[in-house]
């Protein structure tokens, strides 16, 4: 082995969300000299604005860090996680380009839902796991107890592990001691034929696509010709480099390094996330094994506002797709909305935060449709469906019996809570499974529920129920049958597709009685009544009216002040184009996203 | 060389009150003989300024309450205007008067001056109410100094505000005010403006104003009773006997030149707006702003000018200037729901979609 490699750990933090991993970070960077002071700003990996907005880590984000100890220069390459449980797709990409993995425990709040679940993805990637406590500097920090909890739920030795407060800066140099000596360093031959993971990828206007890669074998350079094992396409790379945490060219990635590379690659399809690279001379007979593919579980309407900018809504969402693998769309034509696309997502934040990123990234106006799931349709003919466009559902009497998908549903919660939960459980016709008192502090619960009913407003009401004290985490284990029926909402005696939602029966007359009172409250008075329906089949459920409008402003043009009426006009004007028409009924855009927001006001 | 003068609307803006009202958002002020003196000074000069080559064709003195200015000071004004234009003879000549800032003297005054239209605010004829607003004349103040006008003036018109009591109240005031014998009304709806005392009390539910539905029934009503007792609608929030319109405000909205001299005021010459500025230091500096009407602009103003009023559109002009409203398919629509009436190249809105205009025009604008 080559005795450089010694010197160079690559690792990545892991953490239930708000836990400090992008405080860590930051210190970690400081603390290393690899930004001066003065370029310093907090959470300096979470450079999208959406990140840095909601305080979150969305994508990736690796930047290498030089640190002296005994005497010997390390090189330490850290890889930042998202740590939201929609995000572990994420998650399982960079940890398969480290050795290691920090795990950060908030010292107040102890061990939480994602901080097991992202802890079962190290070990499922052979990481040495290093428990580090943080916060310890707040009045509420306990930090025996969550060695204990550390210790006891996950079964990770924490008897001496660091305990820092990242946002004051205390022990934190205790943790590079421990990334160097807990942590294996990279094995690897630099001779050998070149092997390298492409653990994310982005495009840039000027490279082409970059791709952050994890070199494990060989050497690559500027001139090498390379080959994408999955695409079976062959570039010359252009340029290679590493991150301090900006890009920075250098002459050559070896064995163990972690870094980008660019070649000209124009066609953004050409590059998968998980594929190997290797030499496109010498190359190695078998790839790196890649990452499963994701299946989206949670689907909605993406319409261009503008019905002309159907093409740079898809050409957006192309890029999008090259640095989020898990991504997935399809065109898709609603009577209502137009031309647009049915997107897949890993859940209900990473579909706020596509749409977030279209509108400002992108700048589009975009309409969405309210989040659905994919049943299962099984027809009396025998065929089977997959539908994740409530429009879509066949009609009743062709339809045998239809099956939800069924997630297991992992609760944390102090036992004060544990009611409150299992009342929201069975709310959500959830099935309980298991309930274990982890400490006196801590209660575990297992529920299997419909992840229709989670991706409702499940995350909302367990916040507000547990005073934000529970956490929770899910995985989709099958489909089970259900009496699911799709109630249909009528705008002045007119079907409007995209309001449409599939609900079980028990909860249709509920659930259509309050969309027609939010569209009531949402839709403007027009010039004549408009009557909202919501309806089974043709079977009315509930009813509302909207009066007709009676009288806008009849404003004094005092003294010939024209231009002000003329640009109120035009300010409302403009915030009709937000507007969509079904049938002579004008909507705004946000209705469609209502649906999901029925419990609002309660 | 008389003969090749251009016609043009001429407003004053005097921006003098004994009090504010608590929902006025105009721009107006209290003021004391120093402050009227130094306004003076330099709207003469602001109107000494302005380019040769106009006749007046109506001149309107609007505030504010112009009935507080000192009279030699109005007249000093008058003077000014006479040296700058030629008043035609027919010219029509408006007076805006609070009911509590006229007397015998000053009418006598203003008529010997040339004033032959008289604007009176009314408001309301309800005690509570006109004190609640902070208005400083009472009902039987108001009547009584109406009485004095129409002694002076043939031609006088009254403003009463919509939306302060129950909907039944207007028509009884407006009943009242047509026995005097004014020629003109002109109803406008309350606005509750932000930065205004109305706006604290609305918030703080110290007043309460009346529903929409209420406000758009008193409308109607108003409308009706107004139309039977021979007042025309030939705008929006204008009623008058025939030959009474006020030539001024058509101006307006018939796209024709206007000019305004003073604080805050208007004008509109060669197809380009002007704004002065409404902080009195900055107007006396001489800032102003302005904004060519052109392309979309022109075609949204002649949209909104042109519905409210009997004017209405010229799809013809629309035509040239490159839209084509036929197009739009709002327009078809409420050509068909009998929301517009369209006659021969006209379109004019149906008057019993009045309350609703804004809604009508901003679905029109291309």
């Amino acid at each position: 082995m080559n005795d450089e490699l010694k010197y160079i750990r690559n690792f990545c933090i892991i953490a239930h969300i708000d836990h400090g991993k992008s405080t860590l970070a930051d210190r970690l960077i400081e603390l290393t000299g690899t930004v001066s002071k003065r370029e310093m700003q907090d959470q300096i990996l979470d450079s999208m604005e959406l990140e840095r907005e909601k305080g979150i880590t969305i994508k990736l984000a690796p930047t290498r860090l030089i640190y002296e100890y005994e005497g010997k220069e390390y090189t330490l390459n850290l890889i930042d996680t998202p740590g939201h449980v929609d995000f572990t797709y994420e998650v399982s990409r960079s940890l398969a380009a480290c050795e290691g993995a920090l795990l950060l425990v908030d010292a107040s709040q102890g061990v939480e839902a994602q901080t097991l679940a992202n802890t079962y993805l190290a070990l499922d990637n052979n990481l040495e796991t290093v428990p580090v406590i943080n916060k310890i500097d707040l009045p509420s920090a306990r930090v025996d107890e969550v060695k204990a909890e550390i210790e006891d739920v996950i079964g990770l030795d924490a008897h001496d592990c660091p305990c820092i407060s990242a946002k004051e800066g205390t022990n934190v140099e205790d943790v590079l001691k421990a990334i160097i000596e807990k942590i294996p360093c990279p094995k690897g031959d630099e001779n050998g034929k070149l092997k390298c993971l492409i653990f994310d990828s982005h495009y840039d206007n000027f490279k082409g696509a970059i791709c952050l890669i994890r070199v494990f074998e060989g050497t690559v350079k500027k001139g090498d010709k390379i080959l994408m094992m999955q695409t079976n396409k062959v570039f010359e790379v252009t340029e290679v480099g590493i991150f301090v945490p900006n890009t920075k060219e250098v002459n050559l990635l070896k064995a163990g390094d972690v870094g980008y590379l660019a070649g000209s690659i124009k066609t953004i399809s050409d590059v998968k996330v998980g594929d190997t690279i290797t030499s496109a001379d010498n190359p190695i007979s078998s790839p790196l094994a890649g990452y499963k593919e994701v299946q989206p579980v949670v689907f909605c309407g993406i319409f261009p506002v503008d019905g002309a900018k159907y093409g740079e809504l898809k050409d957006s969402l192309d890029k999008l797709k090259l640095n989020d693998a898990s991504l997935q769309f399809s065109p898709e034509n609603s009577t209502a909305l137009g031309y647009g696309f049915r997107c897949g997502f890993l859940g209900l934040l990473h579909l706020e935060i596509i749409t977030e990123r279209l509108e400002r990234e992108f700048n589009l106006d975009i309409i969405t449709t309210a989040p659905s799931v994919s049943y299962r349709v099984f027809k009396t003919n025998g065929d089977v469906l997959e539908i994740s466009n409530p429009s879509n559902l066949p009609p009743q009497v062709e339809i045998d019996h239809i099956e939800e998908p069924m997630v297991k549903v992992n609760v944390f919660t102090p036992p004060d809570y544990v009611g409150a939960i299992m009342d929201l459980c069975q709310d959500k016709r959830g099935v309980y499974k298991n309930m274990t008192y982890l400490d006196k502090r801590r209660v575990e619960l297992n529920y299997e529920l419909p992840l229709g009913e989670i991706i409702y407003d499940f995350f909302d009401s367990l916040k507000s129920r547990t005073h934000g004290y529970a956490s929770f985490d899910y995985e989709f284990f099958g489909y089970s049958p259900a009496d699911l029926v799709r109630v249909d909402i009528l705008l002045n005696g007119e079907k409007c597709d995209a309001l449409s939602m599939i609900v079980h029966k028990d909860k249709a007359y509920t659930r259509g009685r309050e969309l027609a009172e939010r569209l009531k409250k949402i839709i403007p008075r027009q010039l004549f009544e408009v009557p909202i329906q919501a309806c089974i089949g043709n079977k009315i459920i509930a009813r509302e009216t909207i009066s007709a409008l009676r009288k806008d402003v009849l404003a004094k043009c005092y003294g010939g002040d024209i231009s002000r009426k003329r640009k109120l006009l035009e300010k409302q004007k403009e915030g009709k184009k937000k507007m969509r028409k079904i049938g002579s009924v004008e909507i705004p855009s946000e209705a469609f996203m209502s649906i999901l927001k029925l419990n609002d006001e309660e | 060389m008389k003969n090749n003068l251009k016609e043009i609307s001429v407003y004053i803006h005097l921006p003098f009150c004994e009090r504010k009202c608590l929902y006025c958002a105009f721009t107006s002020f209290v003021s004391s003989d120093d402050v009227q003196k130094e306004y003076v000074k330099h709207l003469i000069k602001e109107i000494e300024n302005f380019k040769d080559g106009y006749k007046a064709k109506t001149i309107y003195f609007g505030g504010g309450t112009p009935s507080v200015l000192r009279l030699d000071l109005l007249g000093k004004i008058f003077d000014a205007l006479k040296n700058k234009f030629e008043i035609e003879k027919d010219a029509e000549i408006t007076m805006e008067v609070n009911p509590n800032s006229v007397d015998e003297e000053k009418l006598g005054f203003y008529k010997r001056l040339g004033v032959n239209r008289l604007s009176m605010g009314i408001q309301s004829l309800n005690d509570k109410t006109l004190k609640k607003l902070g208005r400083l004349h009472t009902k039987k103040e108001a009547l009584y100094e109406l009485q004095l006008a129409t002694k002076f003036f043939d031609n006088v018109s009254c403003d009463l505000i919509l939306g302060l009591e129950k909907e039944k109240n207007v028509v009884k005031y407006a009943r009242k005010l047509i026995k005097f014998g004014i020629k003109h009304i002109s109803c406008y709806i309350l606005e509750v403006h932000e930065n205004t005392p109305l706006y604290s009390l609305v918030k703080n539910k110290k007043y309460q104003p009346l529903n929409d539905e209420a406000v758009a029934k008193s409308y109607e009503e108003l409308r009706k009773f107004l139309e039977k007792q021979g007042f025309n609608q030939y705008e929006i929030s204008n009623f008058s006997l025939l030959g009474f319109e006020s030539k001024h405000n058509l101006a307006y909205w018939s796209y024709d030149d206007y000019v305004g001299f003073g604080l805050s005021s208007h004008s509109f010459l060669d197809g380009v707006r002007y704004e002065n500025s409404s902080n009195l230091k900055d107007y006396y500096e001489g800032k102003r702003q302005s904004e060519a009407i052109i392309n979309d602009k022109e075609i949204e103003e002649r949209i909104l000018l042109g519905l409210r009023c009997k004017n209405g559109i010229d799809l013809e002009k629309l035509k040239n200037l490159g839209y084509i409203l036929e197009k739009n398919e709002f327009f078809m629509q409420f050509l068909e729901k009998n929301i517009l009436k369209k006659v021969n190249n006209k379109v004019f809105l149906n008057p019993n979609y009045y309350a609703v205009s804004d809604f009508i025009i901003e679905h029109l604008l291309p």
